[in-house]
């Protein structure tokens, strides 16, 4: 009886200093998925994240003076893990990152309601870009718009594209589907052939059949949509099929390290687009692996580290950090409310001079939201496979935004319609 | 002595055709009653509403229409993802094609559609039986899902591909979409299964539901004491797939808000039958057990290392719930093959004896 009653009292002690935790911390929960079908490319990801927000609190004492807390909550991709991680971090949480389209999808419409900014970098619904209506959702830096025009602007760099055949090979799914509007209006303009060849969930592995497709459209240039084992699945297929390697571009998310160690030499040549670099000798590295590694925190590894997908989740962190400080110097406190995180979220200005103060040299480019503009549109790099890591193959890209501007604020224009009643801030100027 | 059956009498026919003919069975369940709709409801947070209550409900229905047509029919489906979806998108298309209709009767409507989908696939049961028609309603799940990807018009063109919920409301009160709150969608899900499951607790103890069994048990016999197999048969797969459908349409408008084709894929329908099989083929109760076990215990078991100041890795305490639930699917199958339902009947004779025991 005695041990139960301690039990119990350590049981409330706890209970009471977690409860007095949460008062002075960011609680800035991760819907992370480290199980699962798209494990392989989440965990990197995952471990980027949290490592850059442990090394600030390591070193700076959290942002602001208030620790960080990088929970995680494990959803496995799955949309209904989704609901229940939202539903269990949504009364404290500062933000929301839901790391799925189809969570994104889910939960996009009750964030008016709620008021929790989400944070969608590089992903989502790529109208979110139109802060006035998607007062809530940010996908900064880059949208899959800017995504495929980045990947047009490139190609055309290589030669007139008139008449020329480009397949767009992407997941059956949302998140596949997202590009085509964009893709579609710049084939009129530029006269090329567009194709798309979806992918369905359960041909990931086994694409033989649009490889066969492939082989005999023809096309010129091939751009890819894919995620977790699809990559994989078509980078080996391309190189079976001997596809020039060259000619095969993807989107961010199809520039996974791991996929590409899969045939090494052979996927010498394919590309991707990217908002984030991986650099070993910024600053920001060296912090890590003073803070993190080295007090043995990180779950990550060296091999891991040095990759693409890695650095993208510290820029990722570095962005909500960035959001939390300019909350906390606009509201002049250091404990921020979700609606202060989303005027910092719409305030954030990412200039060169900041980047390197934040020893993330070379690892973003410089860009910067507004209330109306919720990606900033930062542009990329087209990085190219070496035969055994990514490099850059083009100087800094921008998209040409004002090119699909019309198809956001009407794409937006129908989501807020079908969703009435839909509030639109029209207090954003521009 | 809590159970004792002593001296309850029947005098009548219609007492002894209760539904409850045992006194306390009826106050169980008006507890169990009261519970579901007044107590949970004043004491819920949202996260039990949205993690807990509401989806294990929309299971327990789904399972009760697998269960209609496996359990006491006795034809094995593995079609049951596919039809939740033909719900589903009939529910959407109707309230945006008919933006003026009930929300609550286009829930109930959207069963109908399914019912008529599940009688076309149905239709090979008359020939084939067991495992080949297993694989029949595999063709209806990869087929049904296949059409909910590439027939643009079931999801307005949207082009995420996407079906969203609108905000529907009956007299000024939002029922649906993100401006409902979890309490009015909570109680929807509640009233319908509630509904639901009180037909079928008439149905499978009447003429229909006789026939069923009849033909679940020995098919040639059943045909033999003069049952249409043709009727029977088809009938539990309209009725099926109408409970499906409508815990389909609930699925996704009262809970999630959002889906898209793949969430109807073959997982779901594993899912169902999973809960089927493990609450009990051929009972009703054993499939609100099933879904307790298989959809509410993980949410439960997730919460626990926190609630217990244990600091786990979220991905480890999902490593971990996998393997704990994964043996208690074993562990009870293997105390009790016939499912959750079986377990209970099991302890409530021998409380029915307690304490004093023969």
């Amino acid at each position: 009886m005695k041990h139960f009653t301690k039990l119990a009292l350590a049981a409330i002690v706890a209970g009471v200093t977690a409860g007095a935790a949460v008062a002075q911390e960011h609680y800035v929960p991760n819907l992370s998925y480290r199980t699962g079908p798209f494990a392989a490319t989440g965990i990197p990801l995952m471990n980027g994240q949290a490592d850059y927000l442990n090394m600030l609190n390591a070193r700076d004492g959290g942002i602001g003076g208030v620790m960080v807390n990088p929970e995680e909550c494990e959803t496995g991709y799955s949309t209904e893990k989704g609901v229940e991680c939202y539903e269990k971090t949504k009364g404290a949480a500062l933000v929301t990152q839901p790391w799925s389209t189809g969570i994104t999808l889910q939960v996009l419409p009750k964030t008016n309601v709620d008021e929790i900014p989400i944070l969608a970098p590089g992903y989502g619904f790529s109208p979110m870009m139109d802060g006035k209506t998607f007062q809530w959702a940010f996908n900064t830096p880059a949208g899959y718009w800017d995504a495929a025009d980045m990947i047009i602007q490139y190609l055309e760099g290589q030669g007139d594209l008139n008449g020329k055949k480009i397949v767009h090979l992407h997941l059956d799914h949302p998140f596949g589907k997202e590009p085509l509007p964009v893709l579609e209006l710049l084939a009129e303009q530029k006269g090329f052939e567009l194709l798309p060849i979806p992918v369905g969930l359960k041909e990931m592995q086994n694409q033989s059949a649009q490889w066969l497709q492939i082989r005999r459209e023809r096309p010129d240039y091939v751009i890819m949509w894919g995620w977790g084992a699809m990559n994989a699945g078509a980078i080996t297929e391309a190189v079976k099929t001997k596809f020039p390697m060259e000619n095969f571009i993807g989107v961010w998310w199809a520039g996974h390290d791991a996929d590409l160690k899969l045939v090494g030499e052979d996927g010498k040549g394919y590309k991707s687009i990217s908002w984030s670099f991986p650099n070993a000798d910024a600053p920001v590295m060296a912090d890590i692996r003073k803070h993190v590694v080295d007090a043995g925190k990180s779950k990550s590894n060296e091999e891991e580290m040095a990759g693409v997908f890695y650095s993208r989740g510290i820029v990722i962190s570095a962005i909500l950090a960035e959001g939390i400080r300019a909350a906390q110097e606009e509201y002049g406190t250091a404990e921020i409310t979700p609606q202060q995180l989303r005027w910092g979220l719409e305030n954030i200005n990412m200039t060169e001079a900041r980047i390197s103060e934040l020893g993330l040299d070379g690892m973003v480019p410089p860009f910067a939201t507004s209330c109306a503009d919720h990606t900033g549109n930062s542009g990329g790099w087209m990085l190219e496979w070496d035969g055994s890591q990514f490099v850059k193959a083009s100087d800094h890209m921008t998209a040409n935004v004002d090119n699909y501007r019309d198809l956001v604020a009407e794409k937006a224009g129908e989501y807020a319609q079908a969703n009435a009643p839909w509030p639109v801030n029209e207090a954003c100027e521009g | 002595m809590l159970y004792r059956t002593a001296g309850q009498f029947k005098t009548s026919y219609a007492a002894d055709q209760a539904l409850f003919p045992v006194r306390q069975d009826a106050v169980l369940l008006a507890v169990i009653a009261a519970f579901a709709w007044v107590i949970f409801p004043l004491i819920a947070s949202e996260f039990t509403f949205q993690a807990i209550l509401i989806p294990v409900l929309i299971f327990s229905l789904a399972a009760l229409g697998l269960n209609i047509l496996t359990g006491f029919a006795g034809q094995l489906s593995l079609g049951t993802g596919a039809f939740m979806g033909v719900g589903a998108y009939a529910c959407y298309k109707m309230v945006t094609l008919m933006p003026w209709m009930n929300p609550i009767v286009a829930i109930l409507l959207s069963g109908v559609f399914s019912a008529g989908v599940g009688v076309v696939f149905g239709i090979p049961s008359l020939r084939i039986k067991g495992f080949y028609l297993a694989i029949a309603t595999l063709a209806a799940q990869f087929f049904l899902v296949w059409l909910f990807e590439k027939w643009a018009w079931l999801y307005n063109n949207n082009a995420s591909g996407a079906i969203q919920v609108p905000n529907l409301d009956i007299f000024g009160l939002y029922v649906t979409g993100p401006q409902a709150a979890s309490v009015t969608e909570y109680y929807i899900v509640l009233f319908v299964v509630s509904l639901l499951t009180y037909l079928c607790i008439n149905l499978t103890r009447g003429n229909l539901g006789r026939t069923w069994k009849a033909t679940r048990d020995m098919d040639i016999a059943a045909e033999l004491i003069g049952i249409n197999l043709m009727r029977s048969k088809l009938t539990a797969f309209a009725i099926s797939s109408y409970i499906v459908g409508v815990a389909g349409a609930l699925y996704v408008f009262a809970w999630k808000g959002a889906a898209e084709p793949n969430v109807f894929d073959i997982p779901l329908s594993f899912q169902v039958l999973f809960i089927a099989i493990i609450g009990g083929l051929g009972s009703i109760m054993g499939n609100f057990l099933g879904a307790i076990l298989i959809v509410g215990l993980p949410v439960v078991l997730n919460l626990l290392p926190a609630a217990l100041g244990i600091p786990l890795d979220s991905a480890m305490i999902e490593h971990l719930n996998i393997m704990i639930v994964g043996s208690l699917i074993v562990f009870f199958l293997i105390v009790e093959p016939h499912g959750l339902n079986a377990l209970w009947r099991l302890i409530r004779e021998k409380l029915i004896l307690w304490p004093f025991p023969h």
